[in-house]
């Protein structure tokens, strides 16, 4: 048996987040969303659908074929990339050809070889009004399977929007923990440093703590992965996962912290996703926070992730001022983005990619388009895509990695594609 | 072709507003750096301005190399032209 795990249409919906991956590759715990599917799943081989112009990086970094219709053959189970496997779905228990929804979304579905290949075969000349045409032939064999399946509501946590991550992050944490990890302190721990629940503590054995660190395990577990090194003066609070190679160069690492490969992180951080490569080096709060790939923040950048009237936050959605029903919620990163000295970023502000936020004394705006620079409150396309490239390239070679012509040409595409919104944003802020 | 003298009040009007220096102090000959002590953040914002004010989108490369007032005005005429 086979998994597909697929994006939808909704993609859109966790931008900035996922102009530069797929859905399922977002962060949520220890892993991504699709480590968790393929785990519950335990399929015998692997395929993913996404979005045409994502395709070809993705293939570059996927393990498994990517976007290729001859893998939609066989027994196979389907599964939206957008699930987030926390328990309450049992992906096991689909019966043959049984499908699970949540109101219209798909969620996953069990398809038997003669129902697939029927249904393929249907999905050839198949029009499809309305359908994301970036996602077929996908779309068009699941148009076709609908009918075919018996269709059963099911309880299940979809990632609608960014800030799910967030919400979720604690308790994944936690379950991939149980899941994958045996608690066990395999590095020297030094005479000046403090485990507090160490029952809860898994160390790797290449991680390498320094003296005068704290890792506090009583409230939830702490993963330290490989090579992972964790300089004095660092207090780690659990539930967090701290990933392979990661630096903490002292501060607080409060609770429900989820640390991607790679990644450089000082000062105070609460409730922070970061996906991998990204620097945070220095003091400055940042709170309830998704911060993307090869992300900058400059020393003593801080973000509100609270109001002072405790009321919840709203975020900028598709153009329109959203409230996301949370009580806690800072900000929302894209990939590339780069936040100066002092730069104070406000409850719930969305965040491109590519960008580079100045301190100009005051707080940014909720919204800051991609390929933006923030100079004195308003937008500019700051020196432009040539030299926002060239940065992207220096910060990859920083960390010995090279931008392929591919990763090159998917940023000129989405720098095509919301190129616009960065226009009308500087037109409104000067014709103020 | 494009009012020179339109282009001319709108660059000193966007330039004003961007560098704090009063309309009446801009001349063409005026340098953006030297002159009007213009921070390399400023000429960002000026070409932002620039292209807000006239609704056009001038590539950051040339736009960046312009050194003075009246080659600014000579700059974006072109543009308004090529509208």
């Amino acid at each position: 048996m086979k998994l597909i795990i697929f994006e939808d249409a909704k993609y859109d919906n966790l931008y900035p987040l996922t102009y530069m991956r797929p859905s399922f590759e977002l962060r949520c715990g220890a892993t991504s969303l699709c480590e968790k599917i393929t785990h519950a799943v335990g399929a015998d081989s692997s395929a993913a659908f996404v979005r045409d112009w994502l395709g070809e990086v993705y293939a570059q970094k996927a393990e498994i074929p990517v976007n290729d219709p001859a893998e939609l053959e066989g027994d196979v189970v389907f599964v939206n990339g957008r699930l987030l496997v926390d328990g309450t779905c049992d992906l096991k228990s689909i019966g043959p050809d049984e499908a699970l929804k949540v109101g219209d979304t798909l969620v996953a579905a069990n398809v038997t070889a003669d129902t697939l290949a029927a249904a393929k075969e249907e999905s050839r000349d198949a029009e499809l009004p309305g359908a994301d045409v970036s996602l077929e032939p996908l779309e068009a064999v699941l148009t076709a399977l609908g009918p075919k399946l018996a269709v059963k509501e099911a309880e299940a946590t979809m990632i609608d929007f960014p800030w799910l991550l967030i919400r979720h992050n604690s308790a994944m944490i936690e379950s991939d923990f149980e899941r994958l990890y045996t608690p066990a302190v395999n590095a020297e721990m030094p005479a000046l440093s403090c485990m507090l629940g160490s029952e809860h503590i898994y160390i790797a054995p290449t991680a390498r703590i320094h003296p005068m660190v704290v890792l506090d395990a009583t409230e939830g577990p702490i993963i330290i992965e490989e090579d992972v090194i964790i300089f004095p003066h660092t207090r780690v609070e659990g539930p967090g996962y701290i990933g392979p190679g990661c630096r903490l160069m002292g501060g607080k690492i409060r609770e429900a912290c989820s640390f991607g490969p790679v990644c450089r992180v000082g000062g105070e951080v609460e409730c922070v996703i970061m996906q991998g490569y990204s620097n945070k080096y220095h003091d400055g709060f940042l709170g309830h926070t998704y911060i993307c790939e090869w992300v900058n923040i400059g020393g003593a950048t801080t973000n509100s992730d609270l109001k002072n009237d405790y009321t919840t936050v709203s975020v900028y959605f598709k153009g329109e001022l959203t409230d996301t029903g949370e009580q806690f919620l800072g900000s929302m990163i894209g990939d590339h983005t780069k936040t100066s000295i002092g730069a104070l970023l406000n409850t719930g502000t969305v965040v491109g990619m590519m960008s580079n936020l100045v301190f100009s004394g005051q707080l940014m705006p909720k919204e800051v388009p991609s390929f933006c620079w923030m100079l004195n409150g308003r937008p500019t396309k700051g020196m432009g895509l040539k030299a926002m490239l060239r940065t992207a390239r220096a910060a990859m070679g920083r960390r010995k990695k090279e931008m392929s012509p591919a990763e090159e040409k998917l940023i000129r595409h989405l720098h095509g594609m919301l190129k616009e919104d960065l226009r009308k944003a500087i037109k409104k802020a000067f014709k103020r | 072709m494009a009012d020179l003298n339109d282009v001319t009040a709108r660059v000193k009007k966007v330039t004003s507003e961007v560098v704090g220096v009063p309309v009446e102090q801009i001349t063409a000959e005026s340098r953006f750096v030297q002159d009007l002590h213009a921070e390399s953040i400023q000429s960002i914002e000026l070409v932002a301005g620039f292209e807000a004010e006239f609704d056009i989108e001038m590539d950051e490369d040339d736009a960046l190399e312009v050194k003075n007032v009246g080659d600014a005005i000579g700059f974006i005429a072109k543009y308004v032209d090529a509208k």
